[in-house]
């Protein structure tokens, strides 16, 4: 019987509860909103987290990546003996064949590149399940599904329904992109149908002599390929002696060509490590301020409600039943707004992880089950947490001291910020907004934080932006040189051009009004006294400094005997500026001294130096490239246009614009989006701390009114009350966000084995800072916006009833 | 004919200061009016009690005078001008000039000095920081608590803190001032106290529509006496003889 009463008492108190939540409804939306928000912002930055730890073994695991890509003569292989492989010791899975072209080709009347065909039925399969990005799989002739990762859709380069040419094959047959497809290993540029293939490989070269050196001729050899994948293939030897196995297998000479998985995941890491420092910080900010926001809120809205608890004491409910109504008044929109955010973050973590995706080089990432499970039952012990604290003090508190908690905030508090106010000469309403966050300071104090957090995210965002633009430019020189001239993709099969081509098209270059400056670069493998392997060598053949090198330490070598290094070369070989070292070009021996270091970023020793430093290098056969200044006025895609007119057709040099900067555009894509929900996260944050505080002063705003206050002045008075603590964000964000900057470009030059030039760092000079500082103001008082003109439409009579 | 009166309003020669015709207020759609087709007029220089049981619409008429609240029908003219279609803008701006309220509770702003509190509607007017000063020293000496003019409000008594809504309602020099249940939350002799400060207002002209429970404040007090219930005014008496 007891037992029957005790438990009608607590379901009394869960009705209780209910009933609260019905009548605020406001209030339970606010909450059920920012637990959405919370919970989604959480679930994005697990999803990010979890994208950035060891992206590419992740998406080679869910997508059945090729251990290796086994390159086969279909001629001396028949499709049985092939067949036969799949069952050798040590493969564990195996796909194909698949038959292969590599061919040159056109886009939009531009070179397109050679891309290599594979022939395809479907993109799943039990090796290199293919991730289809956009649109659909080739199902008939003439389509053609591109990988996503060399030609990423959205990044201004092919779209669907865009035709490429087939320019190095008879009657230039014409494929249409029907789909985007990414391969973790990239088994090839491009799939088609498998009948398709076969018509390509039995398509004679073009007739014009324009066909490449891997343009198929009828009758002769076609090529496939072979998937595999291994019981043992964590490194190069291992999947070297896999490859054996099977070459053994076949006929001698059957195997063409391989391609490890190792390189791929190489190439990838690099991208990656790239990638993972501001990606991280991003999630953290993102993590932190949700927690900060929801604390703000739900204890917020549980101290609202002491005047109730007051009354339900006065009524005869025991503590622990107080507590529990509060905990269920927040706890049902809170478990709503989490569930409803769990979905919410797994849709907008569907373009973030995308562009994650391809910023990491890999085909697919997708938010962990345990992020969708980690996020709503954090957000919801957070918000048990931050409600459980104000519940049980007012479950101790008496009737009459809850009634009197409830009502306003503790008397005393801001009192003297008033009275300083009161006496600046600043329009009255804005003097008694900036006083009125000293009256609940532990609520300021978080609403600062959130607003801080958002404002150091927009401008680590914009630094984070134009230092890896700055970088962008170290590495490819485009806004020095923004024309290169290279050996042309589809020229005449020969291996270089020849010295008289070179003249040519110098004279070429000479000849157009816009050229201001232009050099060559020779290439080649040299070897370093005191360093153990090869040296990548980039030797200019006249004054190279205008080009723009990311300039660590040094100087650009200006005489004769000077090399610069990259940071891989002074690591290695533990020399510094100003030793001598001795550079063995192959035809020669010479001794220089290092002048400066520059930035280039990677884990192998390069050098640069001038063609009259390093004897024997600008050869025709080491010439690589020439980089093109252009007068100021001059348009860059307006001098190529000319240039390659004024080459002709089939000239064995092309004007092209730089190459190289992929990753930076994906990486700036995703900076602008994260930061752009961090501060929405921020300016949320903001509007439910006003909310809070016009429901708690309702009634004097209501005296305001009555007092003549215009609907102007009260909104003034109510973006006041934030503009004071954004003010301070600002000047806590704008350092901050420095540093941050510093410290994540450093740990991204860091993972890219390059120290990195003062410039890349200092991107923000003070008058930028103190512009971008005022972001802190903007994400305040665009969340205040709304409640503040909330406020200032209601009725005076209205909001001095509400008490 | 009209006149200006103080800051500018106009006044009718025949110095009617309220004018309601017709006036209903619903605060739900198909419920019973709060206000029940009121018609009223009070002149300059008049006191009026407004008396009824709780719930017949004293407040109610009060806020509607004051432009804190908008008739769901009829026309609200105050000092000659129609306040009931103004803009939130406007109405704040005449309440801010032409009407001063005095509340039961005395809806004093805590975190604000007594001075500051009774500057206050001048500065949000925009009165010179001079003027506006030299005027609540007026006040805060005419109502006896210049000594308090640095305290907070919390710290005084009741009859203190509503001598301090006094003088805040004063401020502006508003031609109608209102007050709803001035000595309701005071004791009698602090009741008294007030009551007699109002009566010297009024004894200088000032207009004043007083809400009160207290028919004997109200015979004591006011020259005329309308009685409300349930909305509808059933009797408007002029010192104790129908109007």
């Amino acid at each position: 019987m007891n037992r029957l009463t005790s438990a009608r008492r607590w379901l009394a108190a869960i009705r209780t509860a209910t009933g609260g939540v019905r009548r605020h409804k406001l209030q339970a939306v606010v909450i059920g909103a920012v637990l959405l928000i919370a919970t989604a912002s959480a679930t994005l930055g697990f999803a990010l987290l979890s994208a950035s730890n060891a992206p590419f073994q992740h998406a080679f695991t869910a997508q059945r990546g090729a251990h290796a890509a086994v390159g086969v003569d279909a001629a001396k292989a028949s499709p049985a003996q092939l067949a036969a492989t799949t069952h050798l010791p040590g493969v564990t899975a195996a796909a194909g064949p698949f038959g292969t072209d590599t061919v040159a080709t056109a886009l939009g009347g531009q070179l397109f590149g050679q891309l290599t065909l594979s022939g395809r039925a479907n993109p799943g399969g039990p090796v290199d399940d293919l991730v289809l990005s956009a649109g659909h799989w080739a199902s008939g002739p003439g389509q053609l599904v591109l990988d996503g990762q060399s030609a990423p859709p959205g990044s201004g380069g092919p779209v669907l329904g865009a035709t490429v040419t087939v320019t190095s094959l008879r009657g230039q047959p014409k494929l249409t992109i029907v789909g985007f497809a990414n391969s973790v290993t990239s088994t090839a540029d491009g799939w088609v149908t498998p009948s398709e293939i076969t018509q390509l490989q039995a398509t004679a070269p073009a007739a014009n002599g324009q066909g490449t050196r891997h343009a198929q001729v009828p009758g002769a050899q076609a090529s496939t390929q072979m998937l595999y994948r291994f019981t043992k293939a964590a490194s190069f030897s291992q999947v070297r002696a896999d490859v054996a196995t099977v070459s053994r297998a076949l006929p001698s000479g059957a195997v063409t060509g391989t391609v490890s998985w190792l390189s791929a995941a190489n190439e990838s890491t690099g991208n990656g490590s790239i990638m993972e420092p501001f990606v991280v910080a991003f999630a953290l900010i993102g993590l932190i301020m949700a927690v900060l926001i929801v604390g703000n809120v739900v204890s917020g809205a549980v101290v609202a409600s002491y005047q109730r608890i007051g009354v339900l004491k006065s009524l005869g409910l025991t503590p622990g039943q107080v507590v529990v109504a509060y905990l269920g008044r927040v706890g049902w929109p809170a478990l709503a707004g989490a569930l409803f955010g769990v979905v919410a973050g797994n849709l907008l973590a569907l373009p973030v992880l995308n562009d994650s995706a391809g910023a990491y080089g890999v085909g697919r990432q997708s938010v962990p089950w345990w992020a969708s499970v980690a996020a709503p039952l954090g957000m919801l012990a957070l918000t048990g947490l931050a409600a459980a604290g104000p519940a049980i003090r007012a479950g101790r508190l008496s009737a009459v001291q809850a009634i009197a908690a409830g009502r306003a905030p503790r008397a005393g508090r801001g009192y003297a910020a008033h009275r300083l106010a009161a006496r600046l000469r600043l329009p009255r309403p804005l003097g008694l907004g900036l006083a009125a966050p000293f009256a609940r300071p532990a609520r300021t104090l978080v609403g600062l934080a959130a607003i801080c957090f958002g404002a150091t995210a927009v401008i680590f965002a914009v630094g984070l932006s134009s230092s890896l633009g700055r970088a962008e430019q170290a590495q490819n020189h485009s806004a020095s040189a923004p024309v290169v001239m290279q050996q042309n993709v589809n020229g005449p099969q020969q291996q270089f051009p020849s010295a008289a081509q070179d003249a040519a098209m110098v004279a070429v270059l000479r000849a157009q009004p816009g050229t201001a400056h232009y050099v060559a670069e020779y290439d080649n493998q040299v070897k370093v006294t005191g360093l153990a392997g090869n040296v990548f060598a980039r030797v200019y053949g006249g004054d190279a400094a205008w080009i723009g090198f990311g300039q660590i330490a040094g100087h650009w070598p200006d005489g004769p005997g000077q090399i610069d290094v990259n940071t891989a070369f002074l690591t290695q070989s533990g020399l510094a500026i100003g030793s001598p070292v001795t550079v063995n070009t192959g035809t020669a021996q010479v001794t220089a001294r290092i002048a400066g270091e520059v930035f280039d970023p990677g884990g192998h020793p390069d050098l640069f130096g001038s063609a009259g430093t390093l004897p024997g290098m600008a050869t025709t056969e080491n010439l690589s490239q020439y980089y093109v200044g252009l007068k100021p006025g001059t348009t860059a895609s307006a001098y190529r246009e000319a240039v390659n007119r004024a080459l002709g057709t089939g000239n064995a040099w092309q004007a092209y614009p730089p190459q190289g900067g992929n990753f930076y555009s994906i990486a700036s894509e995703l900076i602008g989006l994260l930061s752009l929900m961090v501060a929405v996260a921020a300016g949320l944050g903001v509007l439910n701390t006003v909310l809070m505080t016009t429901r708690d002063r309702v009634h004097d705003l209501g005296v305001y009114k009555a007092l003549g206050m215009r609907p102007r002045q009260l909104l003034v008075m109510v973006l006041g009350w934030v503009a004071g603590p954004a003010v301070i964000a600002g000047a806590i964000a704008a350092p901050a966000a420095v540093a941050l900057n510093s410290a994540t470009v450093r740990a991204m030059a860091g993972t890219a084995h390059t120290a990195i030039p003062a410039s890349f760092t200092a991107v923000f000079p003070p008058s930028r800072l103190a512009l971008l500082a005022l972001a802190a103001l903007v994400i305040a008082v665009a969340g205040a916006f709304l409640p503040a003109s909330w406020a200032a439409r209601a009725r005076p009579a209205t909001a001095l009833r509400t008490e | 004919m009209r006149e200006r009166g103080r800051f500018g309003a106009e006044m009718t020669m025949s110095g009617e200061v309220i004018r309601l015709d017709g006036v209903t207020k619903n605060y739900q759609a198909g419920g019973p009016p709060a206000l029940d087709n009121v018609h009223l007029r009070v002149t300059a220089g008049d006191v009026l009690a407004v008396m009824g049981p709780s719930g017949s619409g004293k407040s109610t008429l009060l806020n509607l005078v004051a432009g804190l609240d908008r008739p769901t029908a009829g026309q609200v003219a105050i000092a000659g001008r129609r306040i009931d279609k103004l803009s939130e803008t406007a109405l704040a701006r005449f309440r801010a000039r032409h009407v001063g309220i005095i509340f039961q509770f005395f809806n004093l702003l805590d975190d604000l000095t007594v001075e500051d509190n009774v500057l206050l509607p001048a500065q949000l007017a925009g009165a010179s920081r001079r003027q506006a000063r030299a005027r609540a020293d007026e006040l805060l000496e005419r109502m006896g608590i210049t000594q308090y003019r640095n305290a907070y409000p919390a710290r005084m008594s009741g009859g203190q803190r509503q001598r301090v809504a006094i003088a805040r309602a004063l401020v502006n020099s508003p031609e109608l001032l209102l007050a709803d249940e001035p000595t309701g939350a005071l004791d009698t002799a602090t009741g008294q106290q007030i009551a007699g400060l109002l009566r010297e207002l009024n004894a200088d002209g000032q207009t004043l529509v007083l809400v009160t429970h207290d028919r004997s404040l109200a015979q004591r007090f006011a020259a005329r006496t309308v009685e409300l219930v349930d909305g509808q005014l059933m009797s408007d008496t002029a010192a104790g003889v129908p109007a």
